[in-house]
């Protein structure tokens, strides 16, 4: 579900604006960061949770307005140098503000511990995080599919020149694509962080698997970056009980032979 | 160029060469100097280190005044960006260009062995503490030699002390880093524990650097077990530690890390996932010598938190060369090479004798158990050390047969 | 000769007088790697970013074969390239019928599987630990051990390697990639095979590559595993891009910013990424062209105000 929140970021940023986000990891990590500092101002985890995203999509709209304007029409190197540099920017600041030293953050007293679900026993945490991510995921599509943002959206992938023909500031459309992705990429670094900690470093590996995500649903293929963040997921755990070594490799293969023979994505149209 | 023969070329280069040489003179080690490489982690997977390890190498340095037999000790670092490539490349510059002849450390396992070939070949000595086995094993030879108890002496003293604790707790399980040290844990915990009736009900295996753990915890809360013991290092153990807390296993379930940093990786975990923890480390800051307590003193004082494993390594490592050097009464690789091996004293952790045939040292390793939140007197009072244990590796299992010459 | 080329050999002499010589090594074995994907990204227009695929494979390959059948370094180079061309043309053939992001996801997954394969491979590459012990022969009855031979070796190769860089660059076959570059579609409509030529540019780069690698691993005597990572694939075109892509000496000059700031600056300050960072968001808001186009803008400056 979380591959899913971090795909679907990933995808509106890579549709939208046509940019290959190398700063998803980082600011997947400053999501994280973000809540355990605002818990530590606030002492309340679901304010904390409901203002790091929005702290990270505010990083968001400064990337955008400072950095990635000027870039439309550059060519995917420099914006590929330019992110990168931005991650590495992140994460050094990161490092600076907060140590290299990983960081604990436990999940809110009522979800501790774990649910004895018959066949296995879960945490409940994860419980919480899979239906929240179903939320915000249902949100997005809701978002998506049915308003006027959504749909704005959803055609400025298809066809930028008509969008801005018809009198909606391109510029605003891509702004809020990106904020909107990078408070995705937000939460999903809040989110996780109870579960697997905080380091510097925790965006590295999200930024892979957000990229297979986007590759596999096709570019700009909003819809099928949820599926293909939930097969990703469930494919890694499977693969992980049989063969853990290749739990990472599995899905890049996937990513290859999709990309070779379905440039389109699994559930693209086009 | 085509005039010149390819003789021609080199000595041009030569002459290039012998132009430079006097030119960053400052660059180059004295005669009177010796020069000493810390080589950590600034940035890459193990950047959190690197800081620590630096100041715990210092400090065995400013103790003596910088100074070891008569000479002048310069003490340059560079960063091994915990990569096999950058380590190996740096050092060579390091050797090469500001005459390093005494490398301590890296800190990753896989990175140390590719410097320890860098040592073999160029002939500079080098000191490592970590987790794996072929230092002094496998791919042992005279220039490098391995500062942490062997994973032998870990897994006695775990397994010993934690059955003797918890005689009844007879069903393992275990979660087991995948590469070659933490299978020699594993080959050495069932060997132990045989003696003490375990049965193994699970021993998975996970990538290094894993960072979802829910399948493996899944699979041993299915086992039913008493135990669950990882091997595992740094960020996986505090990883898997965490996740083993959220299915709620711990703290019913005990959780043995078997081969821990100590304070590095207790930090990482909030007090409540800490609880019904058992630790084995080469190192902790209440071990009780007077060398350890001196240097707890001055580290707290410094630095105003007690040192983990990593300072202590550094430190422990660096006084050792200075007392292979006191002993040789040079400093010359060869000789300390030859005076550290068979060197027997009473060092930071306890007695210390170095093997002259294999380059480990033998010593003790510690086993300590968590703290509950409301025992604590402090933030950084984790644990109490409940044993400390120093079987050395039988012969039969030594892997270093031939240590080579000089 | 020309100018530029005065000043490249001239900095060749002097380099090792300045420059620690493993660190001045690395820069022309480095910027030989450079100057392959400078074909592809900037006169192609193809950004792969995948080139340390080639760049290991022909390490390893090469490491192996020296560390177990001793070859000589002759046979050594020519195998090198051999692997790293043969590499770059698997790859180049699934990769080349893509464009734009597809494209350079596509490397970027096959440099992944490339990687894992040297990761799960332990009996050859040593996974995890690298494959340590590559010796450095003798070159032509030369023993050439000593840093400074070394770098004489890397650095007449770097020479010859530019060399035949330029004659590729302003080939025939040179003109009609940089035609693909600024229009893929008239190139197509000119007759060409598009694809063909995006192959041999792949090829031609990838060999390129191969030699970086082989010469990589002599100076370490070792194949880190990050040899083959898809880090060092984004260095390359990181280092290329300061330099300025697209023009001969951008990878050059890109090669030595890179890898003399990051040597000199990491021994001085621990959180020397950041720096980087700053260069590279510096470079691209301020200096797209890199510094070749800052030396160009300075040129002009002083051809305006005198």
């Amino acid at each position: 579900m979380l591959y899913a929140l971090m795909g679907i970021g990933l995808s509106i940023i890579t549709g939208v604006l046509n940019i290959p986000n190398f700063a998803h990891g980082a600011l997947f990590a400053l999501g994280a960061y973000f809540l355990v500092t605002l818990i530590q101002l606030l002492g309340n985890f679901w304010l904390a949770l409901l203002l790091a995203p929005l702290g990270v999509g505010v990083i968001g709209i400064v990337i955008e307005y400072g950095g990635i304007r000027p870039l439309y029409r550059a060519g995917h190197d420099y914006q590929l140098l330019l992110t990168f540099g931005l991650s590495l920017i992140v994460t050094e600041g990161i490092i600076i503000v907060w140590s290299p030293v990983g960081m604990s953050q436990l999940p809110p007293p009522i979800l501790r511990g774990g649910v004895d679900l018959g066949i296995t026993i879960y945490p409940r945490y994860r419980l919480f995080v899979m239906a929240a991510a179903a939320l915000l995921v249902l949100g997005a599509w809701l978002f998506l599919e049915r308003t006027r943002y959504g749909a704005i959206m959803r055609a400025g992938i298809e066809d930028k020149e008509m969008v801005s023909l018809l009198g909606i500031d391109i510029h605003r459309l891509f702004t809020a694509a990106f904020a909107l992705g990078c408070v995705l990429a937000g939460i999903a670094g809040a989110l996780t962080a109870p579960i697997r900690g905080l380091n510097p470093w925790m965006g590295v590996d999200m930024l892979g698997i957000a990229f297979v995500v986007v590759a596999l649903a096709g570019l700009g293929n909003l819809l099928g970056s949820i599926v293909a963040g939930l097969l990703v997921g469930v494919a890694q755990s499977l693969v992980a009980l049989v063969w853990p070594e290749a739990s990472v490799a599995v899905i890049f293969g996937v990513m290859t032979v999709v990309l070779l023979v379905r440039p389109q994505g699994l559930f693209g149209i086009r | 160029m085509s005039g010149l023969s390819r003789r021609d070329v080199v000595k041009l280069g030569s002459a290039a060469a012998a132009f430079g040489i006097g030119f960053p003179t400052v660059l180059r080690a004295q005669p009177k100097e010796v020069v000493m490489l810390g080589l950590w982690s600034f940035t890459g997977a193990f950047s959190d280190v690197g800081p620590v390890l630096d100041r715990g190498m210092k400090l065995a340095l400013e103790e003596r005044g910088m100074k070891v037999q008569s000479k002048t000790i310069k003490y340059i670092t560079r960063d091994d960006e915990t990569k096999a490539g950058s380590a190996t490349r740096r050092a060579e510059e390091a050797v090469d260009s500001d005459g390093a002849k005494f490398i301590i450390g890296p800190w990753s396992s896989g990175v140390a062995l590719a410097v320890s070939e860098v040592a073999k070949r160029k002939k500079v000595f080098h000191y490592f503490s970590g987790g794996t086995e072929d230092i002094s094993g496998a791919r042992c030879h005279r220039y490098s030699f391995q500062w942490a108890a062997s994973p032998y002496t870990a897994a006695k003293t775990v397994v010993d002390t934690f059955m003797q604790a918890n005689p009844k707790a007879k069903r393992w399980h275990l979660l087991v880093a995948d590469y070659a040290f933490g299978w020699s844990v594993e080959k050495y915990i069932k060997e132990v524990g045989k003696g003490h009736g375990i049965e193994f009900v699970g021993a998975d295996r996970h990538p290094l650097g894993e960072r979802e753990f829910s399948n493996y915890v899944t699979k041993a809360a299915g086992n039913k077990p008493d135990v669950v013991a990882m091997i595992n290092f740094g960020l996986d153990a505090v990883t898997g530690a965490r996740e083993i807390f959220n299915f709620g296993l711990t703290p019913k379930v005990p959780l043995i890390l078997t081969w821990s940093s100590g304070v590095e990786e207790l930090v990482q975990l909030n007090p409540e996932i800490r609880e019904n923890l058992w630790v084995g480390s080469n190192f902790y800051y209440t071990a009780d010598t007077p060398i350890a307590r001196e240097f707890v003193k001055s580290y707290q004082a410094k630095f105003g938190n007690p040192p983990g494993y990593a300072p202590a390594a550094a430190y422990g490592m660096t006084r050792m060369t200075l007392a292979a050097m006191d002993k040789a009464k040079s400093t010359e690789v060869a000789d300390v090479v030859k005076a550290l091996e068979g060197l027997e004293l009473d060092d930071l952790v306890g007695r210390m004798r170095v093997d002259a045939k294999t380059h480990q040292t033998l010593r003790p390793y510690f086993f300590m158990r968590c703290k509950k939140k409301d025992a604590m007197k402090g933030p950084m009072d984790f644990a109490d050390i409940i044993a400390t244990g120093s079987t050395p590796l039988p012969a039969e299992y030594a892997a270093c047969k031939d240590i080579g010459s000089l | 000769m020309s100018r530029a080329w005065l000043v490249t050999l001239a900095t060749v002499v002097l380099l090792p007088v300045f420059v620690r010589h493993t660190i001045a090594t690395e820069i022309w074995i480095f910027a030989i790697f450079g100057l392959g994907l400078n074909l592809l990204m900037g006169y192609t227009g193809l950004l792969s970013f995948g080139q340390a695929t080639f760049f290991g494979a022909a390490a390893y390959a090469v490491g192996y074969l020296l560390k177990h059948y001793a070859i000589n370094v002759v046979l050594a180079l020519a195998i090198g390239v051999a692997v790293g061309a043969a590499s770059a043309a698997l790859v180049g053939y699934l990769c080349v019928q893509r464009s734009g992001l597809y494209f350079i996801m596509l490397t970027f997954a096959l440099n992944q599987m490339f990687y894992f394969t040297a990761y799960q491979w332990t009996t050859v590459t040593g996974g995890e630990d690298g494959m340590p012990g590559v010796p450095r022969p003798e070159v032509l009855g030369l023993d050439i051990h000593a840093p400074l031979a070394y770098y004489t070796v890397v650095a007449l190769l770097f020479v010859l390697a530019l060399w035949i860089m330029r004659r590729i660059v302003e080939s025939p076959l040179g003109k009609i990639l940089q035609s693909i570059r600024d229009n893929e579609l008239r190139a197509e409509a000119l007759g060409y095979n598009v694809p063909r030529m995006k192959l041999v540019a792949f090829v031609l780069g990838g060999a390129f590559a191969g030699l970086a690698g082989v010469l990589y691993a002599m100076l370490f005597g070792i194949v880190p595993l990050e040899a083959i990572g898809f880090v060092f694939s984004g260095n390359v075109v990181f280092a290329t891009l300061i330099g300025g892509s697209g023009s001969l000496y951008g990878p050059v000059i890109g090669s030595f910013v890179f890898i003399w700031l990051s040597e000199s600056v990491s021994a001085i300050w621990a959180r020397w990424p950041l720096l980087l960072g700053v260069a590279f968001v510096v470079v691209v808001l301020f200096l797209r062209g890199g510094v070749v186009e800052a030396w160009a803008r300075y040129r002009a400056w002083r051809h305006a105000s005198g």
